[in-house]
């Protein structure tokens, strides 16, 4: 099994393995994706390379757990 | 032709312009806090957008406040810079933990200043605003980066950014189990190899500094001068080619990095 510390290490140096969107493309479509994914629509399927490039990218995941959680905690109210 | 966002510091304006003009490295000595070369890869062709199917009425409304004139226009926008305010605040107090050194004041004021950012923002940016969620999310995004760089870069505050592998000891302190060591070894020392003789020093410095040591993406492209866009096709690049080369060298990647941990 792959300790957690070097799994890590290479998920940061090799980045996602699949085909994502830069991040102005993905600053472009982080609304859209976070009310499809708020409203239980697959995000996924409808902006494809947007998860890919959250998984690679730490300061536009930071941005989507952000809006998604502000918006959410909105719906919430 | 597409618009690309660049954060002007010195104007604290908001320009719009191609994507073809702002790609190379210390060609802007502002910050661009997005940048271009879009996609990094081509994935497949999106769905026609299902959701949601027009123009909600909230939304129709602040477009017209925003887009109107005298009171109406300058009610609008005092209640939009609320709104920005509002999620300007919400990531500084997500943030808060890690900013132990400052005080309640300091934050307050990156909030505000996140929001009259993100404020000339939007107003620059309206009519690229396509209804594809409502607008109050669309402009929440806008206060949210702001206020993230801004914050980023204030934890970066005067700090050496780190551009060599100093980092690289992480490799043997991840407790190796004895018979897999030879085995992970193998890997990362071709791994190092691979970033020492495949990667041009632009994209081992990229890699260097935001996946082995640390640094925020915001933080990286104001000391080099560059956009936040360029330096994370650099690195997308360089883990293209370190992926390419370990493939070639006939080291499978994939149970390393989806074994369960």
């Amino acid at each position: 099994m792959t300790q957690p510390g070097l799994k890590d290490t290479l998920g940061r140096l090799l980045g996602p393995a699949g085909a994502e969107v830069g991040c102005d493309t993905c600053f472009e479509e982080l609304d859209r994706y976070v009310e499809l994914e708020l409203a239980g629509h697959n995000a996924d399927g409808e902006i494809p390379g947007l998860r890919a490039h959250l998984d690679g990218c730490p300061a536009c995941r930071e941005e989507h757990e952000s809006l998604r959680a502000l918006v959410g905690g909105e719906q919430l109210l | 032709m597409r618009t690309e966002l660049h954060h002007d510091r010195t104007s604290a304006n908001v320009v719009a312009w191609r994507a073809d003009q702002i790609v190379e490295a210390g060609s802007a000595p502002t910050l661009a806090s997005l940048a271009c070369v879009e996609p990094l890869t081509r994935p497949p062709e999106p769905a026609r957008p299902t959701y949601p199917p027009a123009l909600d009425e909230d939304s129709r409304e602040w477009l017209r406040a925003l887009r109107g004139q005298g009171s109406l226009r300058d009610d609008a926008v005092a209640r939009l810079h609320a709104l920005l305010l509002r999620a300007a605040r919400f990531e500084v107090a997500r943030r808060r933990p890690t900013l132990p050194h400052l005080r309640g004041n300091e934050l307050d004021d990156i909030a505000t200043e996140a929001a009259d950012d993100a404020l000339i923002s939007v107003l620059a940016r309206l009519d690229d605003f396509r209804g594809a969620s409502r607008l109050t999310t669309w402009v929440y995004k806008f206060a949210l980066l702001e206020a993230a760089v801004k914050l980023r870069k204030r934890a970066w505050q005067g700090r050496e950014i780190p551009l060599e592998p100093e980092t690289w000891s992480l490799f043997t302190s991840t407790g190796f189990r004895p018979d897999a060591q030879l085995e992970q070894s193998e890997l990362l020392e071709a791994l190092q190899r691979a970033i020492a003789d495949v990667l041009t020093p632009h994209q081992r410095k990229v890699l260097v500094a935001l996946a082995l040591n640390g640094v925020p993406i915001d933080v990286l492209a104001e000391r080099l001068g560059t956009t936040r866009g360029a330096l994370y096709k650099a690195l997308h690049d360089a883990r293209q080619k370190l992926r390419k080369h370990l493939h070639e060298s006939g080291l499978s990647l994939d149970s390393w990095l989806e074994e369960g941990t």
